[in-house]
């Protein structure tokens, strides 16, 4: 049998090459982790037919059916279309629905439940996913985006080049205050302790606050309540063999309209400056070096921050090497 | 009889009567509840017929329309006190049996326990005209029939919503003038059963087996369960407690005020006494504390039970405890222990 | 409308130290209160708290306030010709007139001396009214025993004794809880001896206890509760016990009631 691949092409279309040769293994995109329920039986049907009867949960939230065979990449495409034109009727920039996946640089953005089931949660994490897998796919860019509905951060916003993280600006109205102190003796034990008791009601030190609504949570009396929704940016985490490091915050108490367009413009930047000799660049790299300075710069390019917006002046990474770090016996 | 109303002559009425009446209602806070994109339903004042929630079951009772939450008591300049004015207006109320009934209650605190009126309370309580919310099946953890708050007949104006055809009894003259409509063959009625039936303990049979109610093992289950927050006590509408607050301005530290806020026997700190010693330190003891107060020893102080029945304990526990249940473990408790 | 909660000033005309933290203060004023009965005293600003009245005239009112939280901080700052606002008297106190020509037993603990000592002072102006008087008061140490002076004065006309619970080197009295001694106290006709016994709620628990073994009726026991209050007046709930409102049906009880307050 001959097996003449363009593995670019095969790479771009979502699937992998394998340890096993001529076997691939094709990645099903979940953005928000959210998933109808109706395309299980297309997976199902993939699996059972073309793979090997099992089917992986990635780390990114979506579907790998592994041991399928290169040969059969163009059924498998046919079949997956329904899925794919899913992903076109949310509006996704899909323009061949027979063709399997157009791209697969940019990954899955993966989310938290978010405030359709989680009480934790300061906004609806699926759509805001979506909203952000319109924007940026198909993209053959090596992005990866995670957001997540508090600063539990339960997606790990911080290990992705874009993390967003939901915050909520708490309200307080003291005279629907009783001073059982629940929403001050939490914020100490479990988040910044951003809130403090005095004169028999609540102060809170808005430098302090994280916005992560638990005041709003504890409150019996509703003397906290909800005001606009607002989110925190973190960039530049990531995993990997260089340096790993956590995601540091970019900007906080920015809005919805920001993030979505921060997040369109660093696509604009990762085109400027990415090093085209490479075979790829993560986005971080390409921050690393060019500076901080001119990625704010680019990003910012027509965005309009609301007024409470603070954007982070000088990001120290701190990080970690695996040939640095470690002091051995 | 009734007067038959359109939308329209409903709130022509209203507006008459804003006048001279601040008016209440239930109403829905879009996205002021706790979880995010979720709405409070809670008492405030209303203009029209359209600010009216009538769905859903307030998070909170209209008790803080006539003991707020937080109330001055006096202004302090220097040594002297000085007692807030207050609003000229009248109050009206739209309320259901249940709350209203529960303002009965609050009176028995306020203007009959001990040998004063609390003149806070009496001032505002006595602005109140109720207007009765016809309510007919309650809501799924609605009892009011078990604790006799299903009917209110002392009412000024009776009214049946029906989609967008509003009746009104209206009992009280004083209220006739803004009320123009068709007059129609009109009988109000009150909810007769509800989907929950809780059987009340027998207050002799408490009283005759005291200790054994109190040291009774059902409560430690609430030891483990309950987390003090006061939730249950908070959404009460029968809940009167309070502390005494004295503050200064922290701009004009010689000038402040005395208030009173509410408070919770189910809160830290309810019943520290100086010096640190404080009483019923486990939660299911302040569980019974509780409980007791709505079902037994209320009662046998004033003959009433204090519980309306309106549910919002069982709603707003964010622990899952029932109330329902807790007062049908205590009946049968006391059934089984007068029988050994 | 009265207002219920409104105050009156009262003037401060001397403060005596009975301990570090311990001051009686005198207050011009003529409110007549039982004995036993509490005051709600405030200092505008700093907040308002229930005070136990120790003695009083008719020209005066004394408070032995311990120095204990906010209020009571705030209120040892002063200085005579300062003011103090108050409202009550509020709650029962003790029926002295049911105690005439009984023998009486007073039992007190730490400050649960100051709502006792003007039945205390009231016998020792007017012997006669009762058949005999036991006084017995237990403190923690010695640096923490208060009216010295007045307990020497009882003394010269009652059965006293004193206790402390952890003497020092210079101490040369009794040691040891009050309990201690109840089994030992000369009483005559116990079937008709009333007892009066006030302090920390352990302390009063076993007081009676040993009261009763030694034949006291429980319905000539006596004693007076201490609860948080904010109102004074049966509306704040917080000395709720069961039915019971400690600043309406208390501070005072008799032991037949208070026993069934349970907690």
């Amino acid at each position: 049998m001959i097996l003449d691949i363009d593995t670019k092409l095969l790479k771009k279309n979502a699937y992998r090459v394998t340890k096993q040769r001529g076997i691939t293994a094709l990645r099903i995109r979940v953005p928000g982790g959210d998933l109808n329920i109706k395309y299980l039986d297309i997976i199902k049907e993939i699996a059972e037919k073309y793979g090997n009867g099992t089917v992986h949960i990635t780390t990114r939230q979506g579907f790998e059916i592994p041991g399928i065979s290169m040969e059969k990449i163009d059924e498998i495409n046919e079949l997956i279309s329904p899925i794919i034109r899913g992903l076109k009727d949310e509006g996704v920039q899909i323009e061949d629905e027979e063709g399997g996946y157009p791209a697969a640089g940019t990954r899955n953005v993966s989310a938290c439940i978010g405030n359709r089931v989680c009480p934790f949660a300061n906004y609806d994490t699926t759509v805001l996913a979506l909203k952000i897998e319109k924007l940026i796919y198909p993209n053959d860019y090596h992005v990866k985006i995670a957001v997540t509905g508090c600063p539990n951060d339960c997606i790990k916003a911080h290990m992705q080049d874009i993390g967003i993280i939901g915050q909520v600006e708490p309200i307080y109205d003291p005279s629907r205050c009783i001073g059982c102190q629940a929403c001050v003796k939490n914020c100490k034990r479990r988040v910044t302790g951003a809130l403090t008791f005095e004169n028999f009601k609540v102060v809170r030190d808005p430098n302090r606050c994280i916005g992560c609504g638990e005041c709003i949570l504890k409150c019996p009396t509703s003397a906290w309540t909800r005001d606009e929704k607002y989110y925190r940016i973190v960039i530049m985490g990531r995993t990997g063999k260089k340096n790993p490091r956590l995601a540091q915050t970019f900007i906080e108490w920015a809005d919805e309209e920001s993030v979505l367009k921060i997040i369109k413009n660093m696509y604009d930047f990762i085109d400027k400056y990415i090093d085209k000799t490479l075979d790829k660049e993560h986005v971080g790299y390409i921050v690393d070096r060019e500076g901080f300075k001119k990625f704010k710069e680019e990003v910012l390019k027509d965005v309009k921050l609301p007024k409470k917006a603070k954007v982070a002046n000088h990001i120290d990474y701190t990080g970690y090497r695996y040939e640095r770090n470690t002091i051995y016996d | 009889m009734g007067i038959e109303l359109d939308v329209k002559s409903f709130d022509d009425a209203l507006k008459i009567l804003s006048k001279n009446y601040k008016i209440f209602a239930p109403v829905r806070l879009k996205g002021k509840g706790a979880f995010s994109d979720t709405d409070l339903v809670t008492y405030g004042e209303i203009s029209s017929y359209k600010d009216i929630e009538l769905n859903e079951k307030s998070r909170y009772s209209p008790k803080e329309v006539i003991y707020p939450i937080t109330q001055t008591l006096f202004y302090f300049t220097e040594d002297e006190y000085k007692e807030p004015e207050i609003d000229d207006k009248g109050i009206i109320v739209f309320l259901r049996p249940c709350d209203a009934n529960s303002y009965l209650k609050l009176d028995n605190i306020f203007l009959k326990n001990g040998p004063y009126e609390d003149n806070y309370y009496k001032r505002l309580r006595d602005k109140v005209k109720f207007f009765i919310i016809e309510c007919t099946k309650g809501f799924s953890t609605c009892f009011c029939v078990s604790t006799g708050s299903n009917k209110f007949l002392d009412y000024d104006v009776f009214v049946r919503f029906d989609n967008d055809k509003i009746t009104c009894d209206v009992k009280n003259d004083e209220f006739s003038y803004a009320f123009s409509g068709k007059e129609v063959e009109f009988i109000p009625e009150f909810i007769e059963k509800n989907e929950i039936e809780v059987k009340l303990p027998d207050i002799d049979k408490i009283s005759q087996n005291l200790e054994y109610v109190f040291n009774h093992e059902l409560w430690d289950e609430y030891t483990k369960r309950c987390i003090a927050c006061g939730r249950c006590t908070v959404s009460c509408p029968t809940c009167s407690c309070f502390s005494m607050q004295d503050i200064f301005y922290k701009d004009n530290p010689k000038c402040g005020e005395r208030r009173r806020v509410w408070a919770s026997c189910m809160v830290d700190g309810f019943t520290d006494v100086a010096g640190g010693h404080s009483y019923r330190q486990k939660y299911g003891e302040r569980m019974r504390f509780k409980v007791m107060h709505k079902i037994y020893d209320y009662k046998k102080r004033f003959g009433t039970t204090m519980c309306v029945g309106c549910g919002r304990c069982d709603d707003v526990c964010p622990e899952y405890i029932s109330f329902i249940k807790i007062v049908s473990k205590v009946t049968d408790a006391v059934d089984r222990g007068e029988s050994k | 409308m009265t207002n219920v909660y409104m105050p009156i000033k009262a003037e401060i005309v001397s403060i005596i130290p009975q301990t570090d933290i311990d001051y009686t203060f005198r207050l011009k004023s003529d409110i007549l209160p039982q004995h036993g009965q509490f005051l709600q005293v405030s200092i505008p600003k700093i907040g308002e708290a229930p005070i136990s009245i120790s003695d009083y005239t008719d020209e005066y009112i004394e408070l032995t306030i311990r120095k204990v939280g906010t209020v009571t901080d705030a209120i040892h700052e002063l200085k005579p010709g300062d003011f103090l606002f108050i409202r009550g008297p509020y709650g029962h106190g003790f029926p002295v007139e049911d105690f005439k020509n009984k023998n009486v037993v007073i039992a007190a603990g730490g400050t649960g001396l100051a709502p006792v000592k003007s039945i205390i002072n009231r016998y020792n102006r007017n012997p006669k009214e009762i058949k005999k008087l036991n006084i017995l008061v237990g403190f923690k140490s010695p640096k923490d025993i208060l009216f010295e002076d007045e307990i020497k004065k009882w003394k010269e006309k009652f059965d006293v004794l004193l206790t402390v619970d952890n003497g020092d080197e210079t101490w040369k009295g009794n040691t040891g809880l009050i309990t201690k001694f109840i089994p030992d106290l000369k009483i005559e006709n116990s079937d008709d001896t009333i007892v009066i016994v006030v302090g920390p709620p352990m302390m009063m628990k076993f007081a009676c206890l040993e009261f009763l073994k030694r034949g006291i009726l429980e319905e000539n026991i006596w004693v007076s509760f201490e609860r948080k209050m904010s109102c004074g007046i049966g509306k704040c709930g917080h000395c709720k016990i069961n039915e019971t409102y400690v600043c309406l049906e208390g501070p005072v009880f008799n032991y037949t009631k208070s026993k069934q307050l349970l907690d």
